[in-house]
C-alpha cells in the first residue's frame, strides 16, 4: 500500500484544510475497495504497475482535490487566473512576500535615514502583487495543461520509474563540456583567466583538488551513460549521486581551507594590477562558489538519501525473501 | 481557393461547437438527475462504493470524482447525514437521507414527475 499512501498524500496537499482527514479517509476506503475488486477479478494481488495504473485512472491528485473545492475562492478575471486549489497557497505566498518586502523597505530606509514616502511602499507592494500573481497564473496554466504526475514526490515509486533518456543525455552534454574545460584549464589557463593569463597562475590548491574533482565529474558522466543504455537501472542514479555529493561535501572543508586558489605569476608585467585581479578571482571562487557549494551538496545528499531509501528497502525485502526461501528449501530437503 | 478554406474552417468549427454544446447540455441535464438518483438511493443507508455500484446496476454510471464531492455538498446542505462505522475490518462512511432530505426528496420527485409528464405531452404534440 506504499503507492496508495503516496497518492493520498499528494491529494491531501490540495484539499481544504478542515476536511483533509475526512476526505482522505473516504478516498482511502474507496480505493481499497477498487483494489480488492480488481484483485478478486484477477485472483491474485495487484502488481505495483497495476496499482499504479488504477491510481492514475482515478485522476491526478490536483484534479481529484479540485472536485472538493468547486465552491472555494479563486482569482478569475474573465478566465481563471488562479484556480481554487492553488488560491490558498497564493494568498500565503503573497502575504509572506508583501510582509517581507515592505518590512525590508522600511528597515533599509530607516538605516539610510532617507524619507520614506507612501509611493515607495505602494510601488514595492504592487511589484510583489504582480510578480506573485503572474507566477501563480503561469503555474495554474501549466497545471491545467499538464496535470501533475501523482508520483510526486517520487521516492516511493523511484524503483519503478525508468530514467528518462533526455535526462541522461542533457547531463552527459553539460558535464562533458564542464569536464573538458576543467581538464584543459591547467594546460590553457586563459580558459579561466582570459586576457589576464600572463599575469596569473593556478595555486597549488588547484592541482591538489584537480583529480578528485575530475573523478567526481567522470563518475557523474558514467552514471548518466549507464542509465542512457539501461534506463531501468533506476537505483543507480540516487545511490551514485548520494556518494558523489557526499564525497564532494567532504572535499568542501579542505578546499575552503586551501585559500588562495589563484596567485600572481612570477613574470607578471604589472604585479600590483595582477594582485587586484587575483584577489577578485579568489574572492569570486571563495564567496561566489565555495561558500554556498557546501549547502548545495548537503541538500543534494539529503535528497538523494531520501530517493535511495526505497531502493534499499526493496533490496532488503528481496534479500529477506531469498533467505526465507532458502531456509524453506533446506527444511524440505 | 480562399473561399473554400474559409468554408472548411467554418464547418469544422461549427461541428466542434455543436459537440461541445451538446456535451455541456448533457452534463447539465445529468447533474440534476444524479442528485435526484443519489437522494433516492440513500433512502437506504449506504457507503460510497455500494452507492456507486447500486447506481451503476440501475444504468446510471457515476465516477467517484463526481460522487464523493456531491455527497459532501448534499451533506453540507443538510440533505444527508453520515456516520463513520467499521465494516469488513475497514472504516467506512455511511450516508443516508436526513429528515430534511426526505422532505426535499419528496418535493423533488413531485417536481420531476410534473416536468416528465409535461415533457411527454410536448413530445407527443411534436
Amino acid at each position: 500500500m506504499e503507492l496508495l499512501d503516496s497518492y493520498l498524500r499528494a491529494v491531501r496537499r490540495y484539499l481544504p484544510r478542515s476536511q483533509r482527514d475526512d476526505i482522505v479517509a473516504e478516498l482511502r476506503d474507496e480505493l481499497h475497495q477498487q483494489i480488492d475488486t480488481r484483485q478478486e477479478e484477477l485472483g491474485r494481488p495487484l502488481r505495483d504497475t497495476e496499482e499504479m495504473k488504477l491510481l492514475k485512472d482515478y485522476g491526478d491528485p490536483m484534479t481529484v482535490a479540485r472536485r472538493y473545492r468547486q465552491n472555494d475562492r479563486s482569482l478569475t478575471i474573465g478566465w481563471e487566473l488562479i484556480g481554487p486549489e492553488l488560491f490558498p497557497m497564493y494568498l500565503i505566498i503573497l502575504g509572506l512576500n508583501l510582509s517581507l518586502a515592505l518590512g525590508f523597505t522600511v528597515l533599509i530606509f530607516l538605516y539610510l535615514r532617507q524619507p520614506l514616502g507612501l509611493w515607495v511602499l505602494f510601488r514595492t507592494g504592487l511589484i510583489q502583487v504582480l510578480v506573485v500573481t503572474l507566477t501563480f497564473t503561469i503555474l495554474n496554466l501549466i497545471r491545467r495543461k499538464y496535470p501533475q504526475p501523482w508520483y510526486y514526490p517520487p521516492a516511493e515509486l523511484a524503483t519503478m520509474i525508468p530514467i528518462a533518456p533526455w535526462c541522461s543525455i542533457s547531463g552527459i552534454c553539460i558535464w562533458s563540456v564542464f569536464s573538458l574545460w576543467w581538464t584543459l584549464v591547467p594546460v590553457y589557463p586563459n580558459l579561466l583567466f582570459g586576457s589576464a593569463a600572463n599575469s596569473l597562475a593556478l595555486a597549488p590548491a588547484w592541482h591538489r583538488f584537480f583529480w578528485p574533482i575530475l573523478l567526481l565529474l567522470a563518475a557523474g558522466i558514467a552514471q548518466r551513460s549507464v542509465n542512457l543504455a539501461r534506463p531501468k537501472w533506476s537505483s543507480l542514479l540516487p545511490i551514485s549521486r548520494l556518494v558523489i555529493n557526499a564525497v564532494a561535501l567532504g572535499l568542501q572543508y579542505p578546499m575552503i581551507k586551501s585559500f588562495p586558489y589563484v596567485l600572481v605569476a612570477g613574470a607578471a608585467p604589472d604585479a600590483a594590477h595582477a594582485k587586484q585581479i587575483a584577489d577578485a578571482f579568489n574572492g569570486t571562487i571563495l564567496w561566489g562558489v565555495l561558500s554556498w557549494m557546501w549547502i548545495y551538496h548537503l541538500i543534494s545528499v539529503a535528497i538523494y538519501a531520501w530517493y535511495s531509501a526505497p531502493h534499499l528497502r526493496r533490496w532488503l525485502q528481496r534479500r529477506h525473501q531469498a533467505i526465507r526461501m532458502t531456509q524453506e528449501i533446506n527444511g524440505v530437503l | 481557393m480562399r473561399h473554400t478554406v474559409y468554408l472548411v474552417h467554418y464547418m469544422s468549427n461549427g461541428t466542434q461547437n455543436g459537440a461541445e454544446v451538446f456535451e455541456n447540455l448533457r452534463l447539465e441535464l445529468r447533474r440534476g438527475c444524479l442528485t435526484l438518483a443519489v437522494l433516492t438511493q440513500l433512502r437506504t443507508e449506504r457507503y460510497g462504493y455500494t452507492l456507486r455500484k447500486a447506481l451503476a446496476d440501475d444504468g446510471l454510471e457515476i465516477d467517484e470524482g463526481t460522487l464523493y464531492p456531491l455527497l459532501r455538498r448534499l451533506e453540507s446542505q443538510g440533505l444527508l447525514v453520515s456516520q463513520w462505522r467499521e465494516e469488513d475490518k475497514r472504516n467506512k462512511r455511511f450516508y443516508r437521507l436526513s429528515e430534511m432530505g426526505t422532505t426535499v426528496l419528496q418535493q423533488l420527485l413531485y417536481e420531476w414527475g410534473r416536468i416528465n409528464s409535461s415533457l411527454e405531452r410536448i413530445l407527443q404534440e411534436a
